[in-house]
């Protein structure tokens, strides 16, 4: 049995954090899952636990300038639901899990559990979220492309806790997210795209694609986007097979019990080519 | 009540709704202890030594040390172990039970234990035939021979798993003289009859109660006889109340599935583009022990010309050993793998004739009087015809598949016509099972049904007690039907193979009407009725020869899909079913089989994936085994044609397993429609469907 | 250890408990609450769904140490309620229970469905069951029961 510690504000949790070294719980619908034990059984649970799920302090969503904040203990369900909430990110969840999970999952969860094949992380990642974390001592504000380092791994310390996430708050001239799940809903994805672009006077002027599911990490290649910034949308179709192809050495996707690492990465393909060619 | 089919308030749902029927795993007794069980982690190998951590006070091994009885499930042949003795042929064969107050302690013992094996090689080709069957209609074989014109297609079906919501489970209880086991299952007696041979018991000393049953569609046939007759030798061991409940993953992974199949069949095609005579090759794959392989092969021989009639037929079949889980029952029994393959099938061979695959089909369509496959005959009026252009017109159909056709829309339409046999095949009924079914009219004057069938959803509980007040003219609060009990009822047969309507039903609705005639106020009258075949079914068991079922339920579906050329995923548009059921009993309770029934086989035909990669089965749990949620469901129109059989009770036939049979092939005809190519396996994933357009054929 | 306060069916509960024990355990165990039923026990089936302030949440995958001074709400509670009979009846008439393990979780989908949206259409209703599921009915009946009950119970949601 594991000791667990219920704190009664955030910044006891920190504290607690500064303390020991400690497993950090928000809803708990993914680590009750990767922890299962057999039924009637406590879950296996290796280190100590730190609950934070009760923490008012991370329960908000505020909107700034060009920003929208989040905190790290609101569920999936009321990002759902907010008004504030960007339309990509709220197309991402409406199709993710089940309302009964929705409803225990956190943002904060969702993030630092770092699955490939995470949904909302595609959108977060064209929206160029940050990750603000925090320890009794620090606050760093990390981009999430760095945050995230591979499968359920970040770089969040020890005594480090999410405290909120930042999206940028931004209309694009075409947006997309499409998530090809093993079903209609309540399905985990074999590949996620999310893309945006801007168009100004006919030129691209914003480009940002990224991939789920296809690789280790989530695939977004700043570099590729800055190719197309400034070319025209006729320059942009003919480029087409030249994107893909550049995209295509970034993809590398595996056989496993859902899909084929040949579907998957024909399918992100395919729908990259899909999407420029509806930038019309 | 006067009109039988008129939906009545199902008698179970108010204690389902509210939480308040009783599951296995919702008991519990004093003193009760829980087992788990350990499980081999090789394929193929022989156990040369087993060591043991200390166990603790109150903990106790249960193997086969243990066994009074032989070391043998009874099913059908005498393969199968209760508990591996030395000998392991798949990877999670039940070695031994550890059983004890304290799950986790329990635990930690099944972790302790080591096992030290000598690895053999296993085999997981269908390579090791154990059953061969084989039979001939008309002069198939020399027609073959001298074919000017063959069309060969080869077909396979994947894994498919019950995906019951309640897992299994069963308690055992222990008196001085007697072993009581209660728990999720389907068939009573063949638990009785399991244990009484495992324990070396007599009648009087097993006892079988079936506890309310969270759905079983096959799987809980003859897969709860082995884990009976664990935890019965458990029982006379510790003589203490012990539990068993599988959980999800284990469930999933040792458990039986639907045996994966390869289907080949030849068509011997003459001058006038007729088809001469047909020739099927069916192998099915059963795991690593028999079980019920045997029957669910004739079953899908049987099916091998599917509606058609065809005078020449040449069927073979045989079943595989390999070292996997043992396969088994699951509703349909070796049908839907057959009528897959043989609907695929005659639309390729249309195809490849260029000819219109519905002029050809209607012109093979069963009548009255055709002979069937195995040389029986289709006696009962067949109205096929009036079933297809019902399900036609409900779905526009002739209109979308010519347009659906012609462009490259990616929108398809699938239509499949099949039959399924009722009751147990050939003389299975009056040979093995002689089922025996009781009324007995209490002193208050209620009625209650004695019978061995249980309700696992498909709603007997209702029909049954409906079916008896209706002949009866009381009410049916006033008809009794408590879940069957080993010591207070006979042995009715299983409750399995479409048979519990038409076969029981029709019995209690016979003793019905007997003691309808007897009928006396404020007397005890007890009546018994006993299956006898109607005279004119023969069945020659050793040839596969004569009438194999006494009647048959049809049906037609038709599916509508779009694929997405991006991502190869197919959505369902619409669904359209029509089915000769004889007589609905209660018209709700069978739409329920029929929405269900088709849903599960539109999954089976293109969502369901499940492999085994070197003995291991890899979706182990349902996040990475895939059934429809709410979302992937679509509406379903249903029509129900009165046909009455004779022999059915108020004319009714076999209903549970037909509506299963039809929803693959109408799917992936859809889909074959939709990308014009064509399809020769199930399920038909987004996957496939890449791999056919980029390379497939049309 | 810690002490948790939670309401349980209107009932005010001070336990003592390891926070990291499954809630559904807890209720099936301690409480003899027996119609929160374990199907999969990784939040995938929805039999074990209880109502947590109000909305559907499987408790099969919730630790206790996140219940605290929240309310429970299990089949067993909200069978004693108007709305309880609404849904009952409208599963009943449209023919949505066959074998029933998974209908004391529809139901409580249902509720926290109807709740949030007392009209909801058939694609909101597909939604808002999308994370229970039933193997017997191919849905379409216990879709058209929430419809009913939608209907039917008018001005109780």
């Amino acid at each position: 049995m594991v000791n667990s510690y219920i704190p009664k504000t955030y910044k006891e949790a920190l504290n607690l954090l500064a303390q020991n070294e400690l497993l950090i719980i928000a809803g708990g619908t993914d680590l009750m899952v990767k922890f299962k034990s057999i039924s009637g059984l406590l879950p296996k649970f290796k280190k100590d636990m730190l609950f934070i799920s009760h923490l008012a302090e991370l329960d908000f969503i505020k909107k700034e300038k060009n920003s929208i904040h989040i905190g790290a203990n609101v569920t999936l369900e009321k990002v759902l639901n907010s008004k504030h909430t960007h339309y990509l990110l709220k197309k991402a969840l409406l199709i993710m899990a089940s309302p009964a999970i929705r409803n225990m999952g956190t943002v904060g969860g969702n993030i630092v559990n770092a699955s490939p094949a995470g949904d909302t992380l595609p959108v977060l990642y064209v929206l160029n979220t940050k990750i603000v974390v925090e320890s009794l001592d620090n606050k760093r504000i990390i981009p999430i492309e760095d945050f995230i380092v591979g499968p359920s791994k970040t770089i969040l310390k020890e005594n480090e806790l999410v405290k909120e996430i930042i999206i940028e708050d931004k209309s694009f001239d075409y947006m997309v997210f499409e998530k090809i799940g093993t079903r209609q809903a309540d399905a985990i994805s074999k590949i996620s795209f999310a893309a945006v672009t801007n168009i100004k006077n006919s030129n691209i002027s914003d480009f940002r694609v990224s991939f789920g599911a296809v690789g280790p990490r989530i695939v977004r290649e700043k570099e590729l986007e800055k190719k197309v910034i400034g070319v025209t949308i006729d320059e942009l179709n003919g480029m087409c097979n030249l994107i893909c192809d550049n995209y295509s050495k970034f993809i590398t996707p595996i056989d496993d019990q859902r899909s084929s690492a040949i579907y998957r990465k024909k399918v992100a393909l395919n729908l990259l080519e899909e999407y420029i060619k509806s930038i019309k | 009540m006067s009109n039988i089919s008129k939906a009545i308030e199902k008698v179970d749902s108010e204690e389902k709704m509210a939480g308040k029927a009783k599951y296995i795993n919702d008991i519990s007794y004093n003193d009760m202890l829980f087992a788990m069980t350990l499980r081999a982690s090789e394929s193929k190998a022989k156990i040369i030594k087993i060591t043991y951590p200390k166990i603790p006070k109150g903990y106790t091994i249960v193997d086969y040390n243990d066994i009074p009885g032989k070391n043998f499930v009874k099913i059908i042949y005498e393969d199968m172990p209760i508990f591996a003795k030395k000998e392991i042929n798949y990877y999670g064969e039940p070695i031994l039970l550890v059983v004890g107050e304290d799950k986790a302690i329990i635990s930690d013992i099944i972790n302790n234990i080591h096992v030290t094996y000598k690895v053999q090689t296993p085999s997981y080709e269908l390579k090791n035939s154990v059953i061969y069957y084989e039979f001939e209609k008309g002069k198939a074989k020399e027609i073959f021979k001298n074919a000017k014109k063959i069309i060969h297609f080869d077909y396979s079906t994947g894994y498919q798993e019950h995906v019951y919501i309640e897992p299994q489970g069963l308690i055992g209880l222990y008196e001085p003289d007697k072993i009581t086991i209660i728990g999720s299952m389907q068939c009573p007696y063949y638990i009785k009859n399991a244990v009484m041979q495992a324990l070396n018991s007599g009648e009087k000393g097993v006892r079988v109660k079936q506890a309310t049953t969270g759905g079983a569609f096959g799987g809980k046939e003859e897969f709860p006889s082995l884990i009976a007759c664990q935890i019965a030798v458990a029982v006379l061991k510790i003589k203490k109340p012990i539990k068993l409940i599988y959980d999800r993953e284990e469930d999933m992974e040792f458990t039986t599935k639907r045996h994966p199949s390869n289907i080949k069949l030849q068509a011997a095609i003459g001058i006038n583009n007729e088809i001469q005579a047909i020739k099927a090759y069916v192998a099915l794959d059963s795991g690593a022990y028999i079980g019920l392989s045997g029957v669910v092969l004739q079953r899908a021989m049987i099916a091998s010309s599917g509606v058609y009639t065809i005078d020449n037929i040449e069927v073979a079949g045989d079943v595989y050993e390999t070292n996997t889980v043992p396969n088994g029952a699951f509703r349909g029994f070796g049908a839907p793998q057959m009528m897959f393959a043989i609907e695929m099938f005659i639309n390729h061979i249309a195809s490849e004739l260029k000819l219109d695959p519905f002029t050809l089909r209607n012109k093979y369509l069963a009548k009255q009087g055709d002979i069937t496959s195995t040389g029986g005959k289709f006696r009962d009026v067949i109205i096929m015809d009036e079933m297809i252009k019902k399900v036609m017109k409900m779905s526009d159909y002739k209109k979308k598949y010519l347009k659906y056709s012609k462009k490259d829309n990616y929108k398809g339409i699938g239509m499949s016509w099949f039959l399924h046999g009722c009751g147990f095949t050939g003389s299975g009924e009056q040979k093995h099972i002689k089922a025996l079914v009781k009324l007995r009219k209490e002193k208050n004057n209620f009625v209650t049904i004695l019978v061995a069938s249980v309700d696992m959803g498909q709603g007997i509980q209702t029909t049954l007690r409906k079916i008896v007040a209706n002949i009866l003219q009381i009410p049916v609060k006033k008809v009794i039907y408590n879940n069957p009990d080993t010591d207070l009822v006979p042995d009715s047969g299983p409750t399995v193979a479409s048979r519990t309507i038409m076969i029981v039903g029709g019995l209690v609705a016979q003793a019905a009407k007997l003691l309808k005639e007897q009928w006396i106020d404020g007397k005890e009258i007890t009546i018994a009725k006993r299956y006898k075949q109607p005279k004119h079914i023969k069945w020659d068991e050793e040839n596969l020869r004569g009438d194999a079922y006494p009647a048959y339920s049809w049906g037609v579906n038709v599916v509508e899909v779009v694929v997405n050329p991006i991502t190869y995923q197919v959505e369902l548009i619409g669904i359209w079913e029509v089915y000769d059921v004889g007589k609905a009993i209660d018209e709700r309770i069978v739409l329920g089989q029929a929405e269900g029934g088709v849903l599960q086989g539109i999954s089976y035909g293109m969502l369901e994936v499940m492999k085994n990669v070197n003995g291991r089965i890899q979706q182990k749990n349902i996040t990475d085994y895939i059934i429809p949620t709410s979302c992937d469901s679509v509406n379903i129109e249903t029509v129900f044609i009165d046909n009455p059989y004779l022999l059915g009770p108020y004319g009714a036939k076999g209903a549970g397993e037909l509506t299963l049979i039809g929803g693959a092939p109408a799917v992936a005809l859809a889909i074959e429609n939709a990308i014009n190519r064509r399809v020769t396996k199930i399920p038909v994933t987004p996957e496939y469907i890449m791999e056919l357009i980029d390379y497939g054929e049309n | 250890m810690a002490k948790i306060k939670f309401t349980l069916n209107g009932k005010e509960i001070n336990i003592t408990i390891d926070p990291t024990a499954r809630l559904l355990d807890i209720l099936r165990d301690q409480y003899g609450l027996v119609g929160v039923k374990e199907g999969c026990g990784e939040g995938e089936c929805g039999a074990c769904a209880v109502l947590i302030n109000e909305v559907i949440i499987n408790s099969c995958i919730v630790p206790m140490g996140t219940i605290n001074n929240k309310s429970i709400v299990t089949i067993e509670g909200f069978s004693e309620t108007k709305r309880y009979e609404v849904i009952r009846k409208a599963f009943e008439d449209e023919g949505a229970v066959q074998c029933g393990f998974c209908t004391p979780g529809m139901i409580i989908a249902s509720e926290s469905l109807l709740n949030n949206n007392p009209h909801p259409t058939e694609e909101e209703i597909r939604i808002g069951l999308s994370g229970n599921l039933c193997r017997c009915t191919g849905y379409n009946m216990i879709v058209k029961a929430v419809k009913t009950a939608s209907k039917r119970g008018e001005g109780l949601w």
